[in-house]
């Protein structure tokens, strides 16, 4: 049935081509080639835009590196402040290994948390972001408090993390020091710090018309206080230690973070 | 001798490491890494942090850091030689594993390298050993042993010359000299044996280098004329000088006539006609409505310096450009002929970068950051340490090395600007309400930057965001200055009138005239902010320079009876070198005169007259390279409404701009 709705039709393309008129050729052949290179493109554009990447991020101090080295390894190894990001694939460990979980893998990529060089790694990396594990140090919390909600806001009101809504994992390090907080506290405290930081960083919107220090992003909902659930991304917060319970060799405790990272992938 | 040694990479992990002594580096070697190489200073590759001295090797082929530590006191001369063969070694060794990408191999891989480790020490201590600084020869062995007495003698023709000579060279010998004069003999060896007979008639000269008594006078005379008869006065020489002193006097000073002023003295008194009973704001008039234009405007966090031409794609338009224009580089350095295939050679294939590569583009750039302002020798530093970040490192095809060298230095840069703390003073100045304390800022700088003017403008600024300010006027010297503030404060109060608040003023002055202390009066306006719960004052100091150290005293005195929570170092744009050397002296007088172990240094700059220079931004660079802090402020002109704040990239891409 196809082939007669097409037969008409390659008659009179076969009759034009036989009129051997060179324009109407030149234009089919045109448009031809560029059907096909838009499709080309749109491939290899499509390929770069997967967003495969989970990110590590947080304070300078915070144990983005340990965390980085355990998840890979396993091993405990020693670390300076990082200068540059580092880089590999991860395999998610799951319990079932079926053939739909086996080879299931993402780059993890862990960026130097310093303050001089956290935009530019951040600018690099924000657009292949899946998911961001934010990582923070439970110990001093209490004294960085308003440097990690700034850092935190600054990411959440960026556009281009609004607009692709990478799963967001707070991961609570350090927990195995004693006065560390819960991921609950942190929680909470995280909440009324960001509610006073939306008043004092946006509440020009209406009159800037230059270029702004933030993002052009209301955070949560105008009128109530702010809540992680009133974000479009999905919001965890889990608790880990990465220089583990025991000795310096003994085993790190961040099943609750792998589980996390399971499901997201 | 060494206390450690550590191999990490530049992602942050150790892959080996030595320590000779109990205790943990993680916290020096952290502090090396922030303040030097994070902060551009690689330049010099030794880092002293407390008693433990540092030297580092960047290798940047594949991302490692070297770090070696000893003792301070201990000059060990081996360790830049062993360094570098700590460092061939280790690449060497463990070449397939660390030319991976990405960091799977670092993480799984053992490094195994103390016997290596252990060899190379060794073989470094011996070296020095071996070349031990040569024992003293005796004077047997010495050359002047050989001679005899004869040959040193001098001949007798030119015999005032000579002796003068030979008197010189005999000083010590002086004493000799006369004891043989008195002895009358010549047993001593030496030039003087020869000489008694001859010189006997002038002992006395022994003293005046051999000069006759004429010529003593004569450059006496000469050299009281030069002092003005401020030398012993002799009877012959003083006249002469005494003669032109007389002439100078002749002049008679006329009092100098006033063309504003009249003699009568009620004229000037401009105190009655503004001062109506303590009225605090301007009635509305038309020169009001100017103000009111701005009202509103500033609310929320400042905007940031925009450029026109600012846009962040403009460096990926310039790898293709300057791959056109990579002909020229190349040419320059080498023969045309060859220049072509150079130029060909690099663009396609990995080459590593060597010194030789990149001093010719270094050169140009520095040159052009020091025509853009920004400080002479904070351009050459910054070009170095961007030569060591790159030294060795492998380019990737279709790349020059102008482009290379241009983005490290622009990645560096940005890296500097970006304020290594956080700022957000609407947040700190909510703690302190919180906290029931007044937020205490004090503006330092030298002359004329725009102190007065910028206060004025950040109080503008927090009335708008709803803070109640207190100006305190410390500047007691200069002549206006508290009725400057008093025009600021009222022409503020106008725009948000006090029945907005409740019936209280939103900006106070508190000032106690002039000529008065200004760290007492700092304290008693912070007392009163107190009291009276303001929630800022601003304090406004007199300028003064930095080589001035009275006063230089006088300002470390206010900061530190008064602990300010932010101490703001006003500095102009247009300035050029000089920016390093009043950022320099101001912290060092903070740093000395503050008579407790932290001392408060500076916490950030507010940068002024940004409008006046168009794309000459180097200060900005200067200013934050030297101190270590970031600019809080950007002063972009006369009015309430021109206060902006630092914008990284925009700045970094007009400093760039050619």
């Amino acid at each position: 049935m196809e082939a007669a709705v097409f037969q008409p039709f390659l008659d009179s393309i076969q009759k034009e081509l036989q009129a051997q008129d060179p324009a109407v050729l030149a234009v089919l052949v045109a448009l031809v080639v560029v059907i096909i290179s838009i499709i080309f493109m749109k491939i290899v554009w499509g390929r770069k835009t997967t967003r495969s990447a989970v990110l590590l991020v947080g304070l300078c101090d915070s144990g983005k590196t340990l965390i980085f080295s355990r998840l890979l390894s396993g091993k405990f190894k020693k670390t300076q402040t990082s200068i540059t990001d580092s880089s590999a694939i991860y395999n998610v460990k799951s319990e079932k290994v079926t053939s739909q979980t086996k080879g299931r893998g993402f780059t993890l990529i862990d960026l130097p948390g310093h303050e001089s060089l956290r935009p530019q790694f951040v600018e690099r990396f924000k657009s292949a972001a899946r998911a961001v594990v934010f990582v923070v140090d439970s110990a001093v919390f209490q004294k960085e408090l308003r440097d990690v909600a700034e850092f935190l806001y600054s990411l959440l009101t960026d556009a281009e993390i609004v607009k692709n809504a990478p799963a967001l994992v707070v991961t609570c390090n350090k927990q195995d020091i004693t006065m560390a907080k819960s991921a609950k506290v942190i929680q909470q405290q995280l909440e009324k710090e960001l509610n006073t930081l939306r008043v004092t960083r946006s509440a020009a919107l209406s009159t800037q018309d230059g270029s702004t220090a933030g993002g052009t992003v209301y955070l949560g909902k105008k009128g109530k206080d702010f809540e992680f659930s009133q974000l479009p991304m999905k919001v965890e917060f889990v608790e880990c230690s990465a220089k583990g319970y025991k000795a310096e060799d003994g085993e790190a405790d961040i099943e609750q973070l792998e589980k996390c990272l399971a499901r997201i992938s | 001798m060494l206390d450690f040694f550590t191999i990490f990479s530049k992602g942050g992990l150790v892959l080996w490491c030595f320590q000779g002594v109990n205790g943990s580096f993680t916290g020096p070697v952290n502090a090396l890494i922030r303040s030097v190489i994070l902060q551009e200073r690689s330049g010099s590759n030794l880092f002293i942090h407390d008693a433990l001295s540092m030297k580092y090797k960047l290798d940047n082929e594949f991302e490692l850091v070297f770090v070696v530590g000893f003792q301070k006191i201990l000059t060990l001369t081996y360790v830049d030689k062993f360094l570098d063969d700590v460092q061939l070694r280790f690449r060497d060794r463990y070449k397939n594993q660390l030319e991976q990408k990405g960091a799977m191999k670092l993480l799984n891989g053992s490094f195994q390298f103390q016997d290596d480790f252990q060899q190379l020490l060794r073989e470094a201590e011996e070296s020095t050993k071996a070349c031990a600084p040569a024992p003293m020869k005796t004077f047997m062995q010495s050359q002047k042993s050989q001679k005899t007495v004869k040959s040193m003698i001098e001949t007798r023709g030119g015999e005032k010359g000579k002796e003068k000579e030979s008197n010189k060279k005999s000083k010590n010998a002086k004493k000799e000299a006369s004891a043989a004069e008195g002895d009358g003999d010549s047993t001593r060896g030496g030039t003087q044996s020869g000489l008694p007979k001859k010189s006997s008639p002038k002992p006395q000269e022994n003293g005046n280098e051999g000069l006759t008594p004429e010529e003593i006078k004569r450059n006496q005379q000469e050299f009281f004329r030069r002092m003005g008869g401020g030398g012993p006065k002799k009877p012959s020489s003083s006249s002469s000088s005494k003669s032109p002193k007389p002439e100078k006097l002749q002049r008679v000073k006329g009092n100098r006539e006033w063309v504003m002023g009249g003699t009568n003295t009620k004229e000037l008194d401009y105190s009655n006609k503004d001062m109506n009973g303590s009225q605090d704001t301007l009635p509305a008039t038309k020169d009001n409505a100017e103000d009111l234009k701005q009202l509103g405007q500033m609310k929320g966090d400042l905007r940031s310096v925009d450029y026109e031409s600012s846009e962040e794609e403009e460096e990926d338009e310039e790898v293709v450009v300057s791959a056109a224009a990579a002909a020229n580089p190349s040419k320059s350095s080498s023969k045309s002929f060859r220049g072509v295939f150079g130029m060909l050679k690099g663009l396609v294939g990995s080459k590593s970068l060597s010194q030789e590569d990149m001093e010719p583009v270094l050169d140009k750039l520095r040159d052009h950051l020091i025509a853009k302002n920004v400080a002479a020798d904070i351009a050459s530093k910054l070009c170095e340490s961007v030569a060591k970040k790159l030294e060795g490192k492998v380019m990737g095809t279709f790349t020059t090395v102008t482009s290379t060298v241009k983005q490290a230095l622009q990645d560096s840069l940005v890296q500097i600007l970006q304020p290594k703390r956080r700022v957000d003073i609407l947040r700190d100045v909510m703690e302190a309400r919180a906290q029931r304390r007044p937020f205490v800022v004090t503006f330092c700088g030298v002359n004329g930057v725009g102190k007065s003017t910028n206060l004025a403008k950040i109080s503008f600024w927090l009335i708008e965001n709803g803070f109640s300010v207190l100006i305190a006027a410390c500047d007691t010297f200069r002549a206006g200055a508290v009725e400057q503030l008093r025009t600021h404060q009222r022409r503020l109060n106008s725009m948000h009138p006090p029945e907005e608040n409740g019936g209280r003023p939103r900006v106070q002055l508190y000032e106690k005239g002039y000529g008065k202390d200004a760290a007492g009066i700092a304290m008693e306006a912070i007392a009163y902010a107190r009291s009276h719960s303001f929630d800022v004052v601003l304090v406004d100091t007199a300028g003064r320079m930095q080589d001035n150290a009275p006063l230089m005293v006088a300002l470390a005195k206010l900061i530190a009876v008064n602990m300010p929570d932010l101490v703001l170092f006003v500095g102009e744009a247009l300035v050029g070198n000089e920016a390093v050397d009043q950022l320099v002296k101001f912290n060092q007088a903070l740093a000395d005169h503050s008579m407790s172990d932290k001392p408060r240094i500076i916490d950030g700059i507010v940068l002024t007259k940004f409008d006046t220079i168009d794309d000459k931004v180097g200060a900005a660079i200067s200013m934050t390279y030297i101190t270590g802090q970031p600019i809080v402020f950007v002063g972009t002109g006369q009015t309430y409404s021109d206060l902006r704040s630092l914008n990284a990239r925009a700045v970094v891409s007009a400093l760039m701009k050619a």
